[in-house]
């Protein structure tokens, strides 16, 4: 039996009324990979950053072994060598990756030039982990995926025994989250603790040791891996089974073009749009595919209205929508869900009424009175209109913006990764409200890196890469995950089949 | 080309180099403070109250080194107030910094008064005997001082600080986000005093070498608006320490030649003359912000100032 090196000992946070974790007891053990899973809300993130020294318990105590004083806040914890990875990044968007490294480096010399020998190990974690990734770029023009990683380089820098990660692989591509499994496991041999919290079932059949299910704040269960079948733990989790039923949508009867990108171009310093054109028709589904980084954002925000464009033009049943130049102000009528909504579709210090009204406020109306149907729908927890919005969970926050832009019908949708965070249930609830819009006639520009969920929803799916639009492919029952990997990665079909 | 026209060149460019240097040093430290996400208004009173100090420590010692370190002191502890209200009582750092400016105008008039026509020992100019036989060379080094070569280094100092050190890389943390910075074990308002220090430290220099080097004299007001001078010309530089010398120098060009233009009898008011220098670095600003479109040079934090 390994070492214990944390244990928590009927551990409870309450927040006002609400019990976020109620009286958990569990340990963490020496080079094991402690999986974390349950539903939205569960109170999974509140347990870590207990451990981290964010918010202190309300009742029970955390033991940290070889660490007798207290923790009191994330200095004592990196002190005890404990590292969190975040849901929400702390990274300086507007420093190069390399500062952002050697800003939590502790080896970091006075002298922290390039040139200097010594900030050279900084770079070798990034260099094994995610050697595409330029340093000395801004780590705001990078991918989500891409910043995930930086702060898991950072994390690892610190030579940690605990190393936490909060939902890792929700904004990782596959191949990212396979290098990502790899290291996980790497770390776990060389006797550092890792504790996974996830909503992926194949994180937990790639790594984990042992299985921690929560629900409502409770430990509901703890298994060693292959003790509970995948159905089992899913029964945990929700405390009822849920079957996937995203279902190919219905054949288009006539094409109406509704949607239409007509040789868009923009650019961002680090990032270029190229003449990317694309006709979405009424009741359509077009999929975006792409490995993170080559674009997606930047075509989002263009389409969107949020990034003005330097050519061509974005038309909604004709009428253009885009922001043609920058000191145009758009408001979209699109209902959009932006990537990572915590930063760019709430705001977090007004409550869930209000963020469901921005639209409203914005134009200078009074807001409907309260969201309390909507969010029950959406299933955002918990329902109160009156909470203010940063303090919810990531996947409620996600579930917020959903309601949002889902809540009434619309012309067209824009969607990035709009299941990112979210449980199994909430997913599917999601993709039903999507597919609601086509259904009812909005055309549908979703981007995802899921590609199995691309497959089995759209009606076509483009492939991204480097800015431009490199395939255009029509989903019929043939077309398989390969081939749409393939165009990714700027494979011709022969090469792929080889 | 000509001896004549080098000689004129030298003397424009020494003109413009000795005017632009007190600017220099009060745009620099400004530029270092709202690196750290803080705006300090209180600039101009710390180049005033560092004119002050400086002249009147200058006369009574004779030496004019004294003077200027007095100066620069001087500055830094008056940015102490405006660190104290800013960090310590959460006041509003536009309120702060003008109380601070307020301030060293009573305190500079006050005092002041006796200063007034007297004379100070000027810093030695760079030429030696030596030097002085070597055409144009020797003209220019005899009417320098060592103020203008250290403001240079003092702007390669700061730009090698931000960019190649640590506590640089700290600096510009904090300024993009105290909060991510406390979340990486740094302590932000320990750096944000430091910084402001810094930034008076370098404010009361410049408002020293005014008096002490530049006019060699005191009259009440002396700085006419160069600290708040200061604050603008950080943002057409971009937050950058190393663009705050030709952003600087241009500003004492457009100075020394409305200058020449009235005393060369130009047919136009003076007042709007005098307006040249600002239009001059107005047109600046707006063309960077037109060439660098959209990409904000801005420490993020800073915005929150105007929240
Ligand atoms: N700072 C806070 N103030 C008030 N309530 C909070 C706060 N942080 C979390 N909560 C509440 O505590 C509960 C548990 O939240 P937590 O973030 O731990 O969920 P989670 O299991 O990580 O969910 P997700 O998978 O969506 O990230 C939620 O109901 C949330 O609204
Ligand atoms: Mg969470």
């Amino acid at each position: 039996m390994p070492d214990s090196l944390v244990q928590f000992e009927g551990v409870t946070r309450r927040f006002g009324d609400l019990v976020a974790v109620d009286n958990a007891s569990l340990d963490i053990r020496a080079g094991e990979v402690l999986a974390i899973l349950g539903e939205n809300g569960a109170g999974k993130s509140t347990l870590m950053k207990m451990l981290y020294g964010l918010y202190p318990a309300s009742a029970g105590e955390i033991l940290i072994h070889d660490a007798p004083d207290k923790i009191n806040g994330p200095a004592d914890a990196m002190r005890a060598g404990i590292g969190m990875v975040f849901q929400h990044f702390s990274l300086l968007p507007a420093l190069s990756v390399r500062d952002n490294l050697l800003l939590s480096w502790p080896r970091t010399p006075f002298w922290k030039s390039r040139r200097n020998t010594d900030t050279a190990d900084v770079l070798a974690t990034l260099a094994e982990l995610a050697p595409h990734i330029d340093p000395d770029c801004p780590v705001g023009s990078l991918s989500v995926g891409e910043q995930q990683l930086v702060e898991l380089c950072k994390v690892l820098n610190i030579d940690a025994r605990l190393v936490i990660l909060d939902e890792p692989t929700s904004v990782l591509t596959p191949d990212e989250a396979e290098r990502l499994h790899g290291f996980i496991k790497q770390l776990a041999g060389r006797g550092v603790a890792v504790a996974l919290i996830t909503h992926k079932l194949a994180d937990v059949e790639a790594c984990a040791d042992r299985i921690v299910v929560m629900r409502r704040g409770r430990v509901v269960d703890i298994a060693e891996r292959g003790a509970r079948s995948i159905t089992e733990t899913v029964a945990l989790m929700m405390g009822q089974s849920v079957e996937r039923k995203l279902q190919r949508p219905p054949v288009l009867e006539k094409i109406v073009p509704r949607l239409v990108l007509e040789n868009l171009s923009a650019r961002r310093p680090e990032m270029a749009l190229q003449n990317v054109s694309l006709s979405i028709a009424a009741g359509e589904i077009v999929g975006v595919a792409g490995v993170a980084g080559n674009g997606q954002a930047l075509l989002a925000e263009v389409v969107a209205g949020v990034e003005p464009l330097t050519g061509g033009d974005v038309l909604l049943d004709g009428v253009s929508i885009a922001r043609h130049n920058p000191y145009d102000a758009v408001a979209t009528p699109l209902g959009y869900i932006p990537e990572q909504p915590r930063d760019n579709g709430v705001v977090g210090t007004m409550t869930l009424a209000r963020n469901l009204a921005l639209r409203e406020l914005a134009q200078g109306n009074r807001p409907p009175v309260t969201g309390r149907d909507l969010l029950f729908r959406f299933n955002v927890n918990p329902p109160d209109p009156m909470k203010t919005a940063g303090t919810l969970s990531g996947g409620n926050i996600q579930k917020l913006v959903s309601a949002r832009e889902l809540g009434g019908q619309r012309q067209a949708v824009l969607a990035c990764y709009p299941t990112m965070g979210l449980d199994l249930a909430a997913i599917e609830m999601v993709y039903a409200a999507m597919f609601a819009q086509a259904a009812a006639g909005a055309a549908v520009l979703w981007i995802s890196e899921d590609l199995d969920d691309l497959l089995a929803g759209c009606h076509r799916i483009a492939v991204m890469r480097e800015g431009q639009l490199v395939a255009l492919l029509d989903n019929s029952s043939t077309l398989t995950r390969e081939v749409v990997g393939a165009h990714m990665i700027g494979l011709t079909e022969t090469e792929a089949a080889a | 080309m000509s001896t004549e026209l080098i000689a004129i060149l030298a003397s424009w460019g020494i003109a413009t180099l000795r005017s632009a240097t007190p600017l220099i040093f009060a745009t620099l430290g400004e530029t270092l403070v709202q690196r750290v996400g803080i705006i300090n208004l209180g600039t101009e009173g710390e180049m005033l109250l560092g004119a002050c100090v400086g002249f009147a420590v200058g006369v009574a010692t004779g030496n004019p080194w004294l003077g200027l370190t007095a100066g620069a002191l001087a500055g830094a502890t008056l940015s102490l107030l405006h660190a104290g209200l800013v960090l310590g009582a959460g006041a509003n750092q536009i309120g702060s910094g003008l109380a601070v400016w307020m301030i060293a105008l009573g305190a500079t008039s006050y005092v002041g008064r006796t200063l007034v026509g007297q004379q100070v020992t000027p810093l030695p100019a760079l030429g030696t005997d030596w030097t002085d036989g070597i055409p144009i060379i020797g003209e220019v080094l005899s009417q320098m001082t060592l103020a203008a070569p250290l403001a240079l280094l003092a702007v390669i100092f700061a730009a090698w600080w931000l960019n190649q050190t640590r506590p640089g890389l700290h600096w510009k943390a904090v300024g993009e986000s105290a909060l991510v910075a406390a979340e990486n074990g740094i302590r932000p308002t320990r750096v944000r005093v430091t910084a402001i220090m810094v930034g008076g430290l370098l404010a009361g220099f410049g408002g020293a070498i005014l008096s002490v080097d530049y006019t060699q004299t005191w009259a009440q007001e002396m700085t006419k608006g160069r600290g708040l001078v200061a604050v603008g010309l950080v943002i057409v530089a971009r937050w950058k320490p190393a663009l705050v010398l030709p952003v600087c120098l241009l500003f004492g060009l457009t100075e020394v030649a409305t200058l020449r233009l009235q005393s060369a009898g130009f047919e136009l008011s003076p007042h709007l003359l005098g307006t040249a220098p600002y239009l001059v670095v107005l047109a600046v600003l707006v063309a960077s912000h037109i060439f660098a479109r959209r990409a904000s040079a801005m420490p993020a934090d800073l915005k929150a100032v105007f929240q």
